[in-house]
């Protein structure tokens, strides 16, 4: 039952909308989630709330990830390498439960999410496989 | 002798732990998420009492950083306290270890070929704290020890289904060569379908997930074949956690017997099941 790894990495990227946290993805994202772990701390969350933009020089990332931070931008985040659960302290930090960060990936307003997932959720039908187009 | 006399599943959705601990049980959104626990917490009073639990859990981020990634981690501390995840910690009761057990079943899957990282000192986030609350409620300390034991299911690769399943089948084997006699539960937690990011965001496969639930109990073993690629296109990114639940219903033997089953959509982003199963002979 051993996977060939290239044919298992390459099937991680055939889903739509997806970025599966990779070791690339992870390599390249590596300070933007060290940086997220470090609002763990209730005196870094003060630093950071105090002045965004000088706390982020201290981590060596690039100015688009940077930026992309400073915007609140998860989708471009995750582009660059960032991992939700590390994003998580951001959001907290800002006060936003999952519900409220997860949704402005989606092109929905919060309310219109939260609807669809009352009504069950998003359906798999249609986002399964690029390839396939199911 | 010490012996796993049955297995719990739950999803572990922070969102939960924060209902329980703002008092938000009472509303109509989370009535029918904790209803399907009632069950389980009369049951666990009871006859279903563990000593200890085998708490497989992932740590989401809080414990371990880019740092370290241990593929299964086991806490071998004599307690372990509620982390800061970035609004301060749950105001939940200090987990208490069972370092006897945990450090003897470390040396046994050692010994039976699974190469486990040791983890002396350790925080717990809310994909252990969660699942406690849920089956205890708010007491003022934990009815049991606990011997966390935590799996990378966030940097890929996970570990597959198949070795989950044989951990699983390793436990068993320890828990049951340790001399005291103990009341041992072993519990999965995470999933079901869930998907935190991108476009596909809020995807939930109820038809997937209760097919899963079905082939948790009774002897087919089919579960542990499931390719990470499947968890990722039908349960979304975050499904991949239900790998967890396969630990323990591999630790449960070759047959299992269902006591309990709940499913519920959505808990925040995230399709809700929980499962009570104990080994049949």
């Amino acid at each position: 039952m051993k996977q060939d790894i290239h044919e298992y990495l390459s099937e991680l990227e055939d889903i739509p909308g997806t970025r599966v946290y990779t070791a690339q993805r992870a390599r390249r994202g590596y300070w933007m989630n060290q940086f997220a772990m470090s609002l763990m701390k209730a005196e870094n969350r003060e630093r950071w709330k105090a002045d965004e933009e000088a706390y982020l020089q201290d981590w060596p990332m690039t100015d688009e990830q940077r930026q992309s931070i400073l915007d609140r931008d998860y989708d471009r985040m995750l582009d660059l390498g960032a991992n939700i659960y590390f994003l998580a302290k951001l959001f907290s930090t800002d006060g936003l439960s999952f519900v409220q960060a997860v949704s402005t990936m989606t092109g929905m307003t919060v309310d219109e999410y939260q609807a669809m997932m009352i009504a069950g959720g998003r359906s798999p039908d249609g986002v399964r496989s690029k390839k396939a187009g199911n | 002798m010490a012996k796993i006399t049955s297995g719990i599943a739950s999803s572990h959705v922070p969102a939960i732990g924060a209902a329980i601990d703002l008092g938000k049980t009472e509303e109509d959104y989370w009535k029918p998420v904790l209803a399907g626990y009632e069950w389980t917490r009369n049951w666990i009073k009871s006859e279903g009492k563990p000593d200890v639990i085998v708490l497989v859990y992932n740590d989401h981020a809080s414990a371990f950083d880019m740092k370290v990634i241990p593929t299964f981690a086991i806490g071998c501390a004599e307690s372990f306290n509620s982390c800061d995840e970035g609004w301060g910690p749950r105001p939940v009761p200090v987990v208490e270890g069972h370092a006897d057990l945990a450090w003897h079943i470390a040396q046994c899957l050692i010994l039976d070929e699974f190469d486990m990282t040791i983890i002396n000192e350790m925080d717990v986030d809310h994909g252990l704290t969660v699942p406690l609350s849920l089956m205890f409620g708010q007491p003022e300390a934990w009815p049991c020890k606990v011997i966390p034991l935590a799996v990378n299911v966030v940097t890929y690769p996970p570990p597959t289904g198949n070795r989950c399943w044989a951990l699983g089948e390793a436990i068993q084997r320890a828990v049951e060569s340790f001399p005291d006699d103990l009341n041992v539960q072993i519990w999965g937690t995470g999933g079901m379908s869930h998907q935190l990011q991108g476009t596909r965001a809020g995807l939930i496969n109820a038809e997937w997930d209760n097919r899963f639930l079905d082939r948790l109990v009774g002897d087919t073993d089919e579960l542990r074949h499931i390719p990470h690629i499947e968890y990722l296109r039908e349960t979304g990114s975050e499904g991949i956690e239900m790998v967890m639940w396969l630990i323990m219903r591999g630790a449960l033997g070759k047959k299992t017997r269902c006591l309990h089953r709940h499913y519920h959509v959505p808990a925040s982003n995230t399709a809700v099941g929980h499962i009570v199963l104990e080994p049949e002979e």
